[in-house]
């Protein structure tokens, strides 16, 4: 089950438009029943602003506003209102006027009724097509990591407990064709709310350790990550975890090794 | 003057009036923001005339569907620019799918996410100085994060196509867009 920081990271990704399918679709089935993340949602929305801002304007040529206004004219917006329907003075028309209210009131009445029977029936189908949609990446991940598993090129690499954590340990199954592999973690102690844990492949063409994901750690020790477009495996010197603040950074911040080894 | 700015960079809401056919309303919604909607399609679709018949349907679509706004979930601006890039990208993606697009590769990725600097009558001294404190806020960011951010947002590509293009792990990438759209949502919350 998601937490409201895997819901805020997908509601940053969703709001510039980079979410996956399954990310947004839970996001979606989420929101109904979460203010907190559809503040977040909003608020990132507002942030993509800023990319648009970022531009100097450009005065379109004139020709356009021509097009566009030729385009609209005499068509009107569905919903306008015409004031001279407003008003009749004829007594006649106001009976009539104030029997419609009373029978407009009564109908008005019962869709807000149906309405709000809808509105939860449909926030339930959400909720299930969410759960849905969410098992049915759990079945596509487990089915990428059983291949993966099981693949004849695949390789096996032993991660071992360094000195903040000595029992700790990962393995790491390696499938170099498909430059992707998933790594199991044992032993590790719990991360902290506002901490992840976040796993670096050290390179031998890089200067710089590259993140390949994040990944959190409850009681029992155990955690597995599955990283997808790895570099080749003869440029993969290594692979540790650190310790950083929620979500990951672009850099370790500490050179804490919870678990390490070369490959 | 960064404390001072009004993230919403709206005046008033104009759309309420347009949704009841105020003509003259529409008229002012164009002015005050088409060359902000126009600069956002050139730097998506960088071909001039493409820009100019999806600012068409923009404004369109605007005036057909003003009654669809809702100003609590954000200003004019906002949902204009949400229309002009949503279709801006699908202008683009059904470019790509023609073939009319060869030299992607080409695309400016580095520093600024704006490539026209070209100045006009709009461009008046308020809009500047909102679009000076976009920028450094903008500029606060890694580089690596703001250029996979623009991929995103300019072209419309997925996580997968960002970390292909850029030839990093998927991982990477999308904690470095997360941890962008973080500092910039932050950096909003810092100008209210």
């Amino acid at each position: 089950m998601m937490d409201h920081a895997q819901f805020d990271s997908i509601a940053a990704l969703d709001a510039i438009g980079a979410a996956t399918a399954d990310e947004s679709n839970a996001l979606a089935a989420h929101l109904p029943s979460c203010p907190d993340c559809r503040r977040a949602r909003d608020e990132y929305g507002e942030a993509t602003l800023m990319l648009a801002r970022d531009l100097d304007p450009v005065m379109p040529p004139p020709r356009v506003r021509d097009r566009i206004f030729a385009a609209i004219d005499g068509g009107e917006p569905a919903n306008v209102i015409d004031a001279r329907d407003r008003f009749n003075s004829s007594r006649w028309w106001m009976a009539a006027a104030v029997v419609f209210l009373a029978l407009w009131g009564w109908r008005e009445l019962s869709v807000r009724v149906t309405r709000e029977k809808i509105n939860t029936v449909e926030a339930e189908v959400r909720r299930l097509a969410g759960q849905n949609q969410l098992l049915a990446t759990r079945n596509e991940k487990l089915s990428a990591e059983m291949a993966s598993l099981a693949s004849r090129d695949t390789r096996t690499i032993a991660l071992t407990g360094q000195q903040v954590s000595p029992s700790a340990s990962a393995k790491v199954f390696l499938e170099p064709r498909q430059r992707r592999a998933v790594v199991f973690f044992y032993n590790l102690p719990a991360n902290a709310a506002d901490k992840s844990y976040q796993l670096w492949i050290l390179r031998g063409d890089q200067p710089k350790p590259q993140s390949a994901g994040v990944f959190d750690v409850t009681k029992s020790g155990a955690a597995s990550i599955s990283i997808e477009n790895l570099p080749l495996a003869t440029e993969i010197k290594g692979l540790a975890v650190t310790l950083e603040p929620k979500g990951g950074v672009e850099q370790p911040t500490n050179t804490n090794f919870f678990v390490a080894g070369n490959t | 003057m960064i404390a001072a700015m009004d993230t919403s960079f709206e005046p008033s809401s104009l759309l309420p009036a347009v949704a009841h056919g105020d003509m003259a309303a529409f008229e002012q919604l164009y002015d005050r923001h088409s060359p902000t909607l126009y600069a956002l399609l050139l730097r998506i679709l960088s071909n001039a005339d493409d820009a100019q018949e999806v600012l068409q349907e923009t404004f369109v679509k605007a005036w057909t569907n003003a009654k669809m706004f809702d100003a609590v979930r954000g200003s004019d601006v906002a949902w204009l620019i949400s229309i002009a890039r949503s279709r801006g990208i699908d202008r683009l993606r059904s470019r790509k799918i023609r073939g009319d697009r060869e030299d992607e590769a080409g695309r400016e990725l580095s520093g600024s996410f704006g490539f026209i600097d070209k100045r006009t009558g709009a461009d008046d001294a308020i809009q500047s100085e909102e679009r000076n404190a976009v920028r450094s806020a903008l500029a606060e960011l890694p580089e690596a994060q703001r250029v996979a951010l623009a991929l995103a947002y300019f072209e419309g590509l997925s996580q997968s196509e960002i970390a292909e293009r850029l030839g990093e792990p998927l991982g990477t990438i999308k904690t470095r867009m997360q941890l962008g759209m973080k500092k910039l949502r932050e950096r909003l919350k810092a100008f209210r």
